[in-house]
């Protein structure tokens, strides 16, 4: 039986086994220069970016290569300096296939080249917005949505709370981690940005428990900061979800289908904060990030600094290549992350972690008719009916599936992990809310 | 990299290590095993032989049934296990071998597997079987019952044999395998049928004064005492409230049954006898009301998901007992309360609305959304 914490949370969720040991004291260092980068042209949630580059053509280290003209998008710079080889089709981590820039990196690579600093204090709020969509920044935890469209909540809805999650429930991730013990000041300078941003008086950063190390580090870093505070949770799964976080902290509750500007709330990742640091200070755009290879299937498990449109393989190389017998590769976290065939797949925004499974840590089984436990109810944070939904889905009663809150899941996966008839909620609850959308266009 | 050998799965990947279907069946074996040991103790092998027989016949007709209907043998997760447990622990510990071996046999095939298997049953399948066995012809064989320790008067492994005697319509004699009848092993009557049969003496209500070593009141009622802790006649599985409720606990501590239905079946059985003064202690210690709240009401297919569905059926349990003992004096009302609800969970589960996180005016009832028609039907899209 679980024992009450005596730090804030949230009603539901699992404590999965964490293995964050393997690398969170692991320092962030500089991965190589792949022999290759292949970036998508599309790495957000939003309308397509169209290439601006074309084969041969030369770019530099942080050129933009990819933008739309639409608002809901987020454009993509080159991760290196060097010279296009061709725009091509290729399978993405998620399995479809994407468009994507390859380029043939120079020998040598140039430093990034600070531009002349602004003073943070004086930026206005449409400026940070307009840094944010320059930079190409994205939701870092995984999610890729435009930073910038976050930025602007509707006007009838102030935004009065900036909440940094620093949680990193993921189980095996410690990049965010990483990041608030070895930059907890630019932390703190990006959070500063996102509440001039959204003119928020008042900023959070949420961190579980289990690190208490970086809540020292946050807290030192803030200094005399009267409006920001470092606020201890309870380790457990899926604390750093938008509306677990806002409620935990604040005890406010975003009402389904509604963003958390309805409760005058703004949720940013770690990674996402420091780049917006980073874009603001130096004109730096989002072409590298800091990312977990870990799993008892790497050799080295650390924390990398890598450029967006590295393969997979040559950062699992980077960590010392394979340990023992491979049987899962995971991009992303294990709850929410993408499994791949193979390790051709290059990181993009989005990408917190690349995870290699040994068979010891798989746990599959041939999916057994619901036995109505109610497991499921009891974890899901959202307090949906994750086993009706994947019973109606399966019979293909979309109204059904809607009723029990198919558009309401996030896709945390506690249900599924929980399941004793190993029942795969999140591939139901996919498939119902492509239905529901495509029966909604008619 | 040994690429073709990674595994594609939807996320999750990881798993809770000990959620799985056996681990849960294997609790609830687990926590009978008290109560086991104890009818083992009061009527003798009989019990051994009878949970012996249930569960062979249990396995043996899922084995023959999930062959003939071209399914995957499941013996592994132990719930044709249980249910032969449960189902020999409703019965007399002087049934005979040969009628447990059919209601094993209608439990396992009749009761769960031509549903569609261990899911998707609509009654519990253990529940289901002793009822078809008591409103059937064999009904007779699972109507008596013998006081405890009547083994003393013949012989603790000898198997007891029952026959119809003829000539005295209805009337069960109890022998030994070897023919010799069992000296004064009249059918012992049931707490309950003793409450059915006539008023209740203050005594009873007052608590325990045990006459001599058996526990039993001067009026020849069992005490409050002898009834909570197992010496009386009955069931072999319902006779002590007190393993019942560790061996309750015990699956509540796993997280395997909800707290809130062995809570609100008693509680609200409790209440009710508590009202009406219908003897509610005594009442509460009888017949099968532990067994069945911590045991059968709580089977995971049969009850419902939600957490407000879950105190709706438990109380719905719990009235309609009191509803079939107070005016119908029926010493059945745990099983057919059961029975009743049973399938009402499935309406529970559809009807009843679970308030999403955030959502600020909740529903009662579920509605289904309004799709833009036509809601495509498997059929439709084979076409």
């Amino acid at each position: 039986m679980a024992v009450k914490s005596e730090y804030a949370t949230f009603k539901g969720g699992i404590h999965p086994p964490y293995n964050k040991e393997l690398a969170s004291s692991k320092s962030i260092r500089t991965a190589p220069v792949p022999a290759e980068v292949l970036i998508p042209l599309s790495q957000h949630i939003g309308a397509p970016n169209e290439a601006l580059v074309k084969a041969g053509d030369r770019v530099e280290l942080g050129q933009k290569i990819g933008a739309s003209e639409a608002f809901v998008s987020a454009p993509v710079h080159s991760s290196v300096a060097g010279t296009v080889k061709e725009i091509a089709e290729i399978t993405g981590f998620t399995g479809a296939k994407v468009k994507a820039v390859v380029i043939t990196p120079d020998e040598s690579q140039p430093d990034f080249e600070k531009k002349p600093g602004k003073d943070l204090e004086s930026l206005s709020d449409e400026e940070v917005r307009s840094i944010a969509k320059e930079a190409g920044l994205v939701g870092m935890g995984g999610a890729a949505f435009p930073t910038h469209v976050k930025l602007t909540p509707p006007k009838d809805k102030p935004v009065d709370m900036v909440i940094i999650n620093g949680c990193e429930c993921e189980p095996f991730l410690t990049c965010d981690h990483r990041l608030m013990l070895e930059r907890p000041s630019d932390l703190v300078a990006g959070l500063k940005l996102l509440m001039t941003a959204v003119k928020a008086k008042k900023g959070i950063i949420g961190i579980e428990a289990n690190k208490m190390d970086a809540v020292d580090t946050v807290r030192a870093a803030l200094g005399k900061e009267a409006d920001i505070s470092v606020e201890v949770l309870e380790v457990k799964y899926p604390e750093g979800a938008e509306k677990m976080l806002i409620s935990a902290l604040t005890g406010r509750k975003v009402p389904p289908g509604k963003l958390p500007s309805e409760v005058g709330c703004l949720v940013q990742n770690v990674g996402t904060a420091i780049a917006l640091y980073e874009a603001a200070a130096w004109g730096k755009p989002l072409y590298e990030r800091v990312l977990t290879v870990s799993g008892p299937g790497i050799k080295e498990p650390g924390n990398l600094l890598a450029r967006i449109g590295t393969p997979i393989s040559a950062l699992v190389e980077a960590c010392g290549g394979i340990k023992g017998e491979a049987a899962k590769l995971i991009m992303g976290g294990p709850m929410t992350g993408w499994a791949q065939p193979d390790s051709s797949a290059p990181i993009v925004k989005g990408t917190s972690g690349i995870l290699l499974f040994t068979p010891d840590l798989i746990d599959t089984a041939e999916e057994h008719e619901c036995v109505r436990c109610g497991k499921c109810l009891d974890v899901c944070p959202m307090f949906l009916l994750p086993n009706f939904i994947a019973q109606s889905a399966k019979r293909e009663l979309w109204d059904k599936a809607e009723m029990y809150g198919a558009l309401d899941c996030f896709e945390c996966g506690c249900c599924s992990f929980t399941c004793p008839a190993y029942i795969p909620h999140v591939s139901y609850v996919r498939k119902a809310k492509a239905e529901i959308a495509a029966l909604k266009k008619r | 990299m040994a690429e073709n050998k990674m595994q594609v799965t939807v996320s999750p990947h990881l798993h809770a290590k000990d959620e799985t279907i056996s681990r849960a069946m294997r609790d609830v074996l687990i926590a009978l095993v008290p109560a086991a040991v104890w009818a083992l103790i009061v009527f003798g092998m009989n019990v051994v032989y009878i949970i012996a027989v249930s569960c062979i016949t249990a396995a043996l007709s899922e084995v023959i049934m999930r062959k003939i209907l071209g399914r995957k043998i499941t013996l592994g997760d132990y719930s044709a296990m249980v249910t032969a447990v449960l189902f020999a622990f409703l019965l007399p510990p002087t049934t005979p071998l040969w009628v447990v071996a059919i209601g094993a046999f209608i439990a396992v095939a009749l009761c769960k597997e031509i549903f569609g298997g261990l899911g998707k049953n609509v009654f519990n399948p253990a529940l289901l079987a002793r009822f078809l066995l008591w409103i059937s012809p064999l009904g007779l064989y699972t109507a008596k019952f013998v006081k405890p320790f009547f083994w003393r008067e013949s012989n603790f492994f000898t198997p007891v044999a029952t026959s119809i005697s003829e000539g005295a319509a209805g009337r069960v004699v109890y022998k030994t395998l070897a023919g010799n009848p069992i000296a004064d092993v009249v059918s012992a009557a049931t707490p309950l049928s003793l409450l059915k049969s006539g008023k209740m003496l203050p005594e009873i209500i007052a608590g325990p004064t045990p006459v001599g070593s058996t526990w039993v009141t001067s009026s020849g009622r069992p005490s409050l005492g002898s009834l909570f802790l197992g010496l009386k006649s009955g069931c072999i599985g319902e006779v002590s409230v007190l393993l019942l409720l560790i061996g309750g606990l015990y699956l509540i501590y796993r997280g395997t049954v909800d707290w809130r239905i062995p809570v609100g079946i008693i509680g609200s059985f409790f209440l009710l006898t508590l009202i009406t003064w219908y003897h509610p202690v005594y009442n509460l210690f009888s017949g099968g009301l532990f067994l069945g709240a911590f045991f059968m009401a709580t089977d995971w297919v049969t009850s419902p998901v939600t957490r407000r569905g879950k105190w709706l059926y438990a109380v719905g349990i719990g009235a309609t007992i009191f509803i079939l003992r107070f005016w119908y004096f029926r010493p059945e009302g745990v099983m057919i309360a059961i029975l009743i609800w049973n399938p009402l969970a499935i309406l529970i589960d559809r009807y009843v609305a679970v308030p999403k996180f955030g959502e600020v005016k909740a529903p009662v009832f579920n509605k289904l959304p309004a799709l833009p028609e036509p809601v495509p039907k498997a059929a439709e899209k084979k076409t």
